[in-house]
């Protein structure tokens, strides 16, 4: 344990400080994130400006693509000089690499959501009516499923010169439905008489969204971090 | 062998869509809408396939990562293209009959997200297949996303059952003749899946031997 815990400090700073010195994703994500965000908002203002229902699909849009840029980084950083060769060959189990580059990759997206969410919320003039508590937890699990999915199948993308991973997202589909319906049942868009009726019947209220999320997010890390050995052999 | 199969699987396909048309029929609740009720014939049997065929490519998945062996990978591969094929069909079915019934091709409602999921999974998989060239990646990283995808499969399935939806409850037939065509269509689709497998494993072998040889 004592073992584990050295290892995965060693691996998680590592990364952690070449992010914050370099800055090499950071100020990309932020870039696109408002460009995605904007865009949106523009488009809302041409069809009558029903804001608070645009503004959750916009955090999430956001999210998904920001995240992706982040997590491409995880695997070809170590590409230079055959990093990625030292790592796997290091007296560590490559369940640890997984952990500790996934922590890099949920700190780094809690940053950019840090950054980016005040800018939603002033954009399309919604607020969590004082619920800021469930916001970040819905952010948060978000963040979880986002980061586990797409820190395993960074490592693939060092097998193929594409963006593959963007094909990867697919995966993450059925968790964007109750993390969607999450936000717009906390930004006020559904009121909550309406929640668990018609088409919104699939997430029900509240707290049967965020049990969704935290059900995909516990089979996702755990899948991801069984698989990852695989997808790293040599 | 492969003959019999396929002349099984025929026979099978062409006595239930005849039943389908006939003693199996559908009564329609309204009129001018009976083609569309019948419909039930492909597109419930497809989705039990797409399913299906889903399982095979988890177990093949699963299967590879423990012995590595190729042929897993190509029934894998094999798989998938199949699920594709059914979640299609599944896609499309559902479609035609949704336009009359609820007057729109597609609505946000749970069972029709996860077909529409369904048929995204599967063609992310064939793209993923294309994308990468050496043959032990692409078995490796193949078999890790057909294991994560199909995590996927369980969880939209059981959220669209316990939901109310506007999508019709799953069918009950009154007649006897009309269970027989139902049981008989599922034969025949499930059939025609085994076939498709089988003959893409065996392309999909003879391509590697033949890149073997080539090198």
């Amino acid at each position: 344990m004592n073992y584990f815990w050295l290892s995965f400090k060693a691996i998680f700073f590592k990364d952690i400080v070449i992010e914050l010195r370099a800055k090499r994703v950071l100020p990309t994500m932020v870039v696109l994130g408002m460009l995605i965000v904007w865009i949106l908002r523009i488009s809302c203002e041409a069809a009558s400006g029903s804001t608070d229902i645009m503004g959750p699909a916009a955090l999430w849009i956001a999210f998904l693509f920001a995240g992706l840029l982040a997590q491409e980084r995880s695997f070809t950083t170590e590409q230079h000089q055959d990093c990625i060769y030292g790592l796997l060959l290091a007296p560590v189990d490559v369940g640890t690499i997984f952990l500790a580059k996934l922590l890099v990759n949920i700190v780094v997206l809690c940053i950019f959501e840090i950054i980016i969410v005040p800018v939603v919320l002033l954009f399309f003039q919604i607020s969590p009516s004082g619920r800021w508590l469930d916001l970040t937890i819905v952010l948060l699990l978000g963040n979880i499923g986002i980061s586990s999915i797409g820190t395993l199948f960074s490592a693939i993308v060092q097998f193929s010169s594409s963006l593959l991973s963007i094909i990867v997202l697919v995966i993450l589909l059925p968790m964007m439905i109750p993390a969607t319906f999450a936000l717009l049942l906390l930004f006020g868009a559904i009121p909550e008489e309406l929640a668990g009726t018609g088409a919104l019947a699939f997430v029900g209220n509240f707290k049967t969204a965020v049990a969704y999320m935290v059900v995909f997010d516990a089979i996702f890390a755990v899948a991801c971090w069984l698989l990852f050995g695989f997808v790293v052999q040599e | 062998m492969r003959r019999a199969l396929f002349v099984l699987t025929l026979v099978i396909i062409l006595v239930s869509t005849w039943m389908a048309f006939t003693i199996g029929e559908v009564v329609p609740s309204e009129a001018n809408v009976t083609v569309e009720k019948n419909i039930v014939y492909v597109h419930v049997p497809s989705a039990i396939c797409t399913a299906l065929c889903l399982v095979v490519v988890l177990v093949a998945g699963i299967c590879y990562l423990r012995t590595g062996k190729d042929q897993w990978d190509r029934l894998g591969a094999a798989s998938a293209e199949a699920a594709l094929v059914f979640a299609t069909v599944l896609n499309v079915t559902g479609s035609i009959f949704a336009r009359p019934f609820w007057n729109t091709w597609w609505a946000p409602s749970p069972r029709l997200i996860s077909s529409a999921i369904l048929w995204f999974l599967c063609v992310a998989y064939m793209i993923l297949r294309t994308n990468i060239q050496n043959p032990r990646h692409r078995a490796r990283i193949c078999a890790v996303f057909g294991i994560i995808a199909f995590l996927d499969v369980p969880m939209v399935f059981v959220t669209a059952r316990l939901m109310t939806d506007q999508h019709i409850d799953n069918v009950r037939f009154e007649t006897a003749a009309q269970s027989a065509s139902f049981g008989l269509s599922i034969l025949g689709i499930v059939l025609l899946a085994a076939l498709l497998i089988w003959l893409k494993t065996d392309i999909l072998q003879s391509k590697a031997k033949l890149e073997r040889d080539l090198t």
